[in-house]
């Protein structure tokens, strides 16, 4: 490089100017203002060596401020460079994504090349159809009983702010004022769904779309009800969805296994999601693992929040997207996964902290969190203990626990 | 200037029914800030406050802000364990959370006790006083009795939004703690004397007054 070529030669007095019209790109700027002078005629001049020494320094100093503004340059252009290459990245992937992938979706979405395509981030303008897609309708729910139960929802609603509880008799188990409870929550809730985006709060542009939603799986689901970490869940669909088909993905999203047992709080099958994850976490971070026992931070203090909002609330919204797109690849196991990339990411920084700051520190993640140094971190944990997948462990906890509930203890060894 | 210096660290829980301001509470008791942009807390949150008591005295507060939706009730109140005090929080603007507060202190005293099997301190916050309906702040002598009734150490109207009486609320919660501590000690403080009972000078306060 031509500047390199100069450094190589310090004899030779850089002068600013010169560089700067040979150089546009590279101009040192702190450079321009550190000038080498003479003493002033009124002083005695210095002596030779004096001078020849503060020459050195400043020549030095020079070189050093170049090397700096150099690399920072460098920096800046390779940002720009990835910048470009991602976005023409993205660009290729939509093509690949609409033309090749959706179109044939049942024999490619398991191929190695869509999956390798997958990791990598679905491009946004796609995105809601791959996780459509990817989540599926197994509930078989058609926009006409979307339409049904946000119509029921909305009698409700009205019912309500006219103050009448004389209707309703059709759920009984159910009274009024659970119903009434929830739709109260759903409103409060509403305006703590992603607050700072101003998008989702009364007289924001999403805000009847979130309403909507909540309200009509309500009605669809009155044995699940609203639970708090729902309207994250339903805000980030509604960003990616029409509210239909929202509603749709909503729903099925909710009623695998995984989801249906938090927002049940069934608390047993937590505990067993629970102890699946600490399989993992002490064959992956056994030094971690060891240090989080010993201050007695069990997973349910982060993974509670983690898992009910599928960290949408706790990480970056861009990044939050990408872990949802190998979410919708992987399944429920891909969630744990991310909690272990997590936890990896910021081992050193945890292993020194103690209980208060740890649990501070993971229930309020770093907002600036790189989402490649995230997902780098997330490829190298190995979803594997002893051979066994995490839907073996999870299935053989599950038997335990069971038995645990048959057997009284003393029958067990 | 070399003072020997004591050092308390307490767990307080924060709760109360969804949406009361428990977050926002915290926000400005610990960061001195106020938003009206928290997020919906999911699980628990946690923050620490310490606190320069008095010239020899640091007060370390571990504050478990946990969530307000009764369905995690049963997740949620492991929680509890090893709190030494707990604020209750409700909205001034909406009675039904006033209605749960005997609920919530109840729900804390069948699962809390303090090692020496008394309840745990606990203040009653009547947050967002600021958009008040004065029907509270009329009630003053009702709000007495009521605190009474149920075993609040006290009461405060509390703004998080206008920085109302947060600090004196803590340090009413904070004086009880440590009063409630000095009684331990003091009460066990004769047994220790004596010398049948020295061989238990390792064991913990409140084992020594389970046993006399």
């Amino acid at each position: 490089m031509e500047y390199e070529d100069k450094t190589g030669r310090p004899s030779k007095p850089p002068s600013p100017k010169q560089n700067v019209r040979k150089n546009l790109d590279f101009e040192p700027l702190s450079t321009t203002a550190l000038i080498l002078e003479d003493r002033p005629a009124n002083l005695p001049a210095k002596p030779a060596e004096e001078a020849q020494k503060h020459r050195q320094q400043y020549e030095e100093m020079v070189v050093q401020a170049k090397k700096r503004e150099l690399k920072e340059a460098q920096r800046r252009k390779k940002q720009l460079e990835e910048r470009c290459r991602v976005e023409e990245s993205i660009g290729n992937a939509v093509l690949t994504w609409n033309n090749e992938i959706l179109p044939n979706w049942e024999t490619m979405w398991c191929s190695r090349k869509v999956r390798d395509l997958w990791w990598q981030g679905i491009p946004p303008s796609v995105r809601g159809k791959v996780w459509s897609l990817a989540i599926g309708n197994e509930l078989n729910i058609t926009h006409e009983l979307f339409d049904i139960c946000l119509a029921r929802a909305k009698e409700r609603w009205r019912s309500l702010s006219t103050g009448g509880s004389e209707v309703e008799s059709e759920d009984a188990g159910f009274s009024a004022a659970d119903r009434e409870a929830s739709l109260e929550l759903i409103k409060l809730d509403i305006s703590r769904t992603f607050p700072n985006l101003c998008i989702f709060q009364q007289g924001g542009p999403y805000h009847d779309m979130l309403h909507s939603i909540l309200g009509a799986y309500t009605c669809y689901r009155p044995d699940v009800g609203y639970v708090q970490g729902m309207s994250f869940i339903a805000a980030v669909l509604i960003l990616n969805l029409d509210t239909a088909d929202a509603f749709i993905a909503f729903s099925n999203l909710l009623n695998k296994p995984c989801q249906m047992a938090f927002f049940r709080v069934d608390h047993g099958l937590m505990l067993t999601y629970f102890a699946a994850f600490e399989v993992f976490f002490e064959e992956n971070l056994p030094k971690l693992f060891a240090h989080f026992k010993k201050n007695n931070l069990t997973p349910d203090i982060y993974l509670i929040d983690w898992i009910f909002t599928l960290y949408s609330k706790s990480l970056p919204l861009d990044l939050a997207c990408r872990i949802w797109d190998v979410f919708c690849r992987d399944g429920e196991e891909f969630l744990f996964r991310t909690a272990l990339g997590i936890l990896k990411l910021f081992e050193d920084i945890l292993t020194k902290m103690d209980f208060i700051h740890m649990a501070q520190f993971l229930t309020r993640l770093p907002e600036d969190l790189p989402a490649e140094e995230l997902f780098a971190s997330i490829a190298t944990i190995q979803m594997q203990s002893r051979n066994k997948k995490w839907a073996q462990v999870l299935t053989a906890l599950q038997k335990d626990s069971r038995e645990m509930e048959k057997g009284s203890p003393s029958l067990r060894h | 200037m070399q003072v020997p210096h004591k050092e308390h660290l307490y767990k307080l829980l924060v709760i109360g029914d969804l949406g009361v301001g428990k977050t926002s509470i915290i926000k400005r008791y610990v960061h001195q800030n106020f938003s009206s942009h928290y997020r919906a807390t999911i699980g628990v949150d946690f923050a620490l406050k310490v606190l320069h008591w008095d010239p020899e005295t640091v007060v370390r507060l571990q504050l478990w802000d946990i969530a307000g939706q009764e369905r995690f009730g049963n997740m949620t109140r492991v929680y509890y364990r090893e709190a030494m005090g707990a604020f209750i929080v409700f909205d001034v603007t909406r009675p039904a959370t006033f209605e749960a507060v005997a609920k919530w202190k109840n729900d804390l005293d069948s699962k809390l006790t303090l090692p020496n099997g008394k309840p745990v301190s606990v203040v009653l916050l009547a947050n967002k006083c600021d958009q008040g309906k004065e029907v509270l702040l009329n009630n003053g002598l009702k709000m007495d009795q009521f605190c009474k009734e149920h075993g609040f150490v006290g009461w405060f109207e509390t703004s998080a939004k206008e920085n109302i009486n947060i600090d004196e609320a803590s340090r009413c919660l904070v004086k009880h703690i440590l009063a409630n501590e000095c009684d331990l000690i003091e009460s066990i403080e004769p047994d220790i004397v004596k010398p049948h009972l020295t061989s238990s000078k390792v064991a913990p306060c409140w084992w020594v007054m389970q046993q006399s």
